[in-house]
């Protein structure tokens, strides 16, 4: 089970973040995603795999400085 | 450094003005040739169309310079103010200052928000805005004391030069007994001797018990205020509540305030932590992304990068409270305790540097080929103590360093300096010298484009090459982020007023990454609506962070996400209750397109102000070399074919550097034509006779102005 916005998500063997956003709504704008605390950013999503109990934050928007 | 010695020479008791809903409706007006000191009221007219903040510096502004006026004329005026809302404690980004004069690099008006309690101090000691006009004929100190209602002008001599202990120096002398009744706007050598000085705007930290500054960085404010003499401004106040600014629906602040603050507390910790790592987050997205200043704004990220992002600052950051306006709640204004500078004045010695941020990081790190966490603390620590802008010191010194790398410099120009990229000691050095005014840092400190112009007359440097990779536009440095796949950013910066600063539009992750505008249309769109708002935060004396770096979490679900309209009414409603004005997001837009025309007039009136000026160097919209474009081959190929049904088969690198440079050339004078319409400007980019009847701008002058520039 991995976390994602405080709500729980069942993990699976091999899961990307790309497959996390694929199963969920509304993530147009999520760009960028905190895994355990670790920024990763949307040209890594595929080939980022989700270890077992993670606790992610899908950061909505960038929007510079 | 012995004790300050500070003569008066000038002091004039005033009767305080209580501030209601949110303006004193006074103005404050120093003339240091004469050390003339005027208080006046501000008309309602004023008022009701350019709201307070940057619209009232403009407006006075305007008042004081012809169109003929330079930066180191007296009649230049500095203005500086904090808008009806700001010095609201406990509203997240709540006591901005907004600063602004004729710039020494653009000639024409340049607008800064900063931190640091000044503004608020200033305002409530009776004053929604000061303008600084004249020259002193020696070395001065001014304080505007709210507490003694009185305006002093001191003469000074043996103050520190730097802003560090000036700042610090000052704070004691003003107030010992309680430091935090004082802020302080300081210069610093660099000022003296560069054209893109600093102002540092100070507040005391009671709980380190240290004072700590944030910068007025752009556009050479720093480098005014020390041709005038002046050393410093003081501003003095006492205690400061939710009711300091009179507001008309205490309960309905109270409300507003709390309810944002909140949000930020529960959600900042989930998305980008600035209360924990400052901007610094932005590192690693935009190395991740090829929008991270790499060798010049050559490339857009380095495997390097992750040593100067969040995962080394969050562990040398100093913790503790970092807000640079009390009880604010996104807190970023991080430092660094304990650093000790391996170079210049500070060598050995233990100071506090104030930073780093994003764009120093990106200017001074990675654009300089510096991937080294401390060399970029000592830098900033530097920029900071002699008054330099750390955004065009990093942007300008990456164009040296290119320079220097292909040869159009040598070290016979440069004092011997090797500056190649990742030369450390070389951009110190640099640096030292910009503060002296001495060797080469001399040259550098006159800003990219003079330094154009320099090495082409003197060293016979190929001037189109310097075209294309001098990053600046109007006659600013640019900010640190790389456009080139985002048209949308090009028009943000190249279309910005004070040339190519962030603040005014940041569009690339909704052009380019969610490609959220696709059409013309859609970004002359975009390059109205995000330019109006985050101009309202300048109006207001507020921070734009809260508004879209903390993002409610049902925000995605709303109408229009990129607009985070839920926070757009919440301003709407911290509005209302300040001012009792009944105010809904579109009239925030409305004051915005007020100033903001009346902005791009202004700069017509200095001899800008045109399509001609909204030019920018090619770096910022495509591959000017062909290792850049190898380098990203696929991605400009792909484009090539598949955009513009090119066969490019026989095509050499240099061919198809050339091929795609035409199309972007273009794409990029579509998008000014859209702008404009939108905009409501002529094809030349000035705004119609029908667009400032339609604003309440049409005064006789700015008919004048129009119509010598042909619009009738």
């Amino acid at each position: 089970m991995i976390q994602v916005n405080d709500q729980p998500i069942e993990w699976k063997p091999d899961m990307t973040i790309a497959d996390l956003l694929k199963q969920m709504s509304d993530v147009r704008f999520c760009s960028v995603v905190r895994v355990n605390g670790k920024l990763i950013s949307s040209p890594r999503f595929d080939v980022t795999r989700i270890p077992d109990n993670a606790v992610i934050y899908l950061l909505p928007l960038v929007a510079g400085g | 450094m012995g004790p300050v010695q500070l003569n008066e020479i000038k002091a004039v008791p005033y009767e305080r003005s209580e501030v209601v809903k949110g303006y004193t409706d006074r103005s404050l007006h120093i003339d240091l040739t004469g050390n003339d000191i005027r208080v006046d009221p501000i008309d309602a007219a004023v008022k009701d169309r350019f709201t307070g903040g940057k619209g009232y510096d403009l407006w006075f502004m305007w008042q004081a310079v012809k169109g003929t006026t330079k930066w180191n004329d007296p009649e230049n005026a500095l203005c500086i103010s904090a808008g009806p809302l700001g010095g609201t404690p406990g509203y997240p980004g709540g006591g901005k200052s907004i600063v602004t004069t004729i710039s020494p690099l653009t000639g024409a008006p340049i607008d800064s928000n900063v931190g640091g309690y000044f503004g608020p101090y200033k305002k409530f000691s009776g004053f929604d805005v000061i303008t600084l006009t004249g020259k002193a004929d020696q070395d001065v100190v001014i304080l505007i004391d709210g507490i003694e209602s009185q305006i002093k002008i001191f003469s000074a001599s043996d103050l520190p030069d730097n802003a560090y202990e000036l700042s610090d120096a000052l704070t004691r002398y003003f107030d010992e007994k309680k430091p935090v009744n004082i802020s302080v706007v300081t210069a610093g050598p660099g000022a003296e001797n560069t054209y893109f000085g600093c102002l540092n705007f100070s507040w005391y930290d009671a709980g380190r018990k240290r004072v700590r500054y944030k910068q007025a960085g752009r556009g050479g404010t720093g480098t005014v205020l020390a041709d005038k003499k002046v050393k410093a401004v003081v501003a003095r106040f006492g205690a400061v509540s939710m009711k300091s600014n009179q507001p008309a629906d205490l309960e309905a602040l109270k409300t507003v305030t709390k309810t944002h603050a909140k949000e930020i507390n529960e959600l900042d910790g989930k998305q980008n932590r600035m209360s924990l790592v400052g901007t610094t987050h932005l590192v690693p997205i935009m190395n991740d992304h090829d929008c991270l200043p790499t060798h010049n704004f050559k490339f857009g990220s380095h495997p390097e990068a992750a040593v100067i992002g969040e995962d080394v600052y969050e562990h040398i950051f100093d913790k503790g409270f970092d807000g640079c306006w009390r009880g604010c709640a996104v807190a970023c204004s991080h430092g660094v305790k304990d650093f000790s500078p391996f170079t210049g004045p500070f060598k050995g010695t233990r100071v506090f540097v104030d930073g780093p941020e994003y764009e120093t990081v990106a200017g001074c790190g990675s654009n300089l080929g510096i991937f080294d966490a401390h060399t970029i603390l000592e830098i900033n620590f530097y920029c900071d103590a002699y008054g330099l802008d750390t955004i065009s010191v990093g942007t300008s010194i990456g164009f040296v360093m290119e320079c220097f790398e292909n040869g159009l410099i040598t070290t016979e120009h440069t004092g011997g300096l090797a500056l190649f990229f990742g030369n450390r000691f070389g951009a110190l050095e640099l640096i030292h010298q910009m503060a002296k005014g001495e060797g080469f840092g001399a040259i550098v400190g006159k800003g990219i484009r003079q330094m154009k112009q320099i090495f082409a007359d003197k060293f016979n440097a190929d001037p189109d090459f310097m075209q294309d990779i001098g990053m600046e536009s109007k006659g600013l440095e640019f900010s640190e982020y790389i456009t080139k796949e985002s048209l949308a950013q090009q028009g943000g910066y190249g279309l910005a007023l004070k040339g190519p600063q962030h603040d005014e539009a940041w569009l690339i992750f909704l052009d380019m990454v969610h490609n959220f505008m696709p059409t013309f249309e859609n970004k002359a769109e975009a390059l109205h609506w995000f330019p109006m708002f985050r101009t309202w935060f300048s109006l207001c004396g507020l921070c734009k962070l809260p508004w879209n770096d903390i993002v409610p979490e049902d925000n995605k679900d709303t109408k229009e996400p990129a607009k985070v309209m839920k926070h757009v009414q919440w301003y709407a409603d911290f509005f209302s209750a300040i001012t009792g004005k009944k105010t809904t997001p579109d009239d925030l837009i409305a004051m915005s397109e007020t100033v903001y025309n009346f902005q791009r007039v202004f700069n017509l009136k200095m001899g800008t102000g045109t399509r001609e000026h909204d030019t920018l160097p090619y770096r910022a919209m495509g591959p000017v070399t062909v290792e850049e474009y190898e380098s990203r081959q696929d991605r400009y190929d792909k484009q090539l074919t598949d955009t513009y049904g090119m066969d490019i088969s026989g095509m050499d690198t240099a061919a198809r550097v050339a091929a795609l440079r035409k199309e972007r050339e273009s794409q990029y004078e579509q998008l000014k034509d859209a702008v404009y319409d939108r905009r409501g400007w002529t094809k030349n980019g000035i705004p119609t006779k029908e667009t400032v009847q339609r604003l309440g701008i049409d005064f006789p002058e700015v008919l004048e102005v129009l119509a010598a520039n042909g619009v009738q």
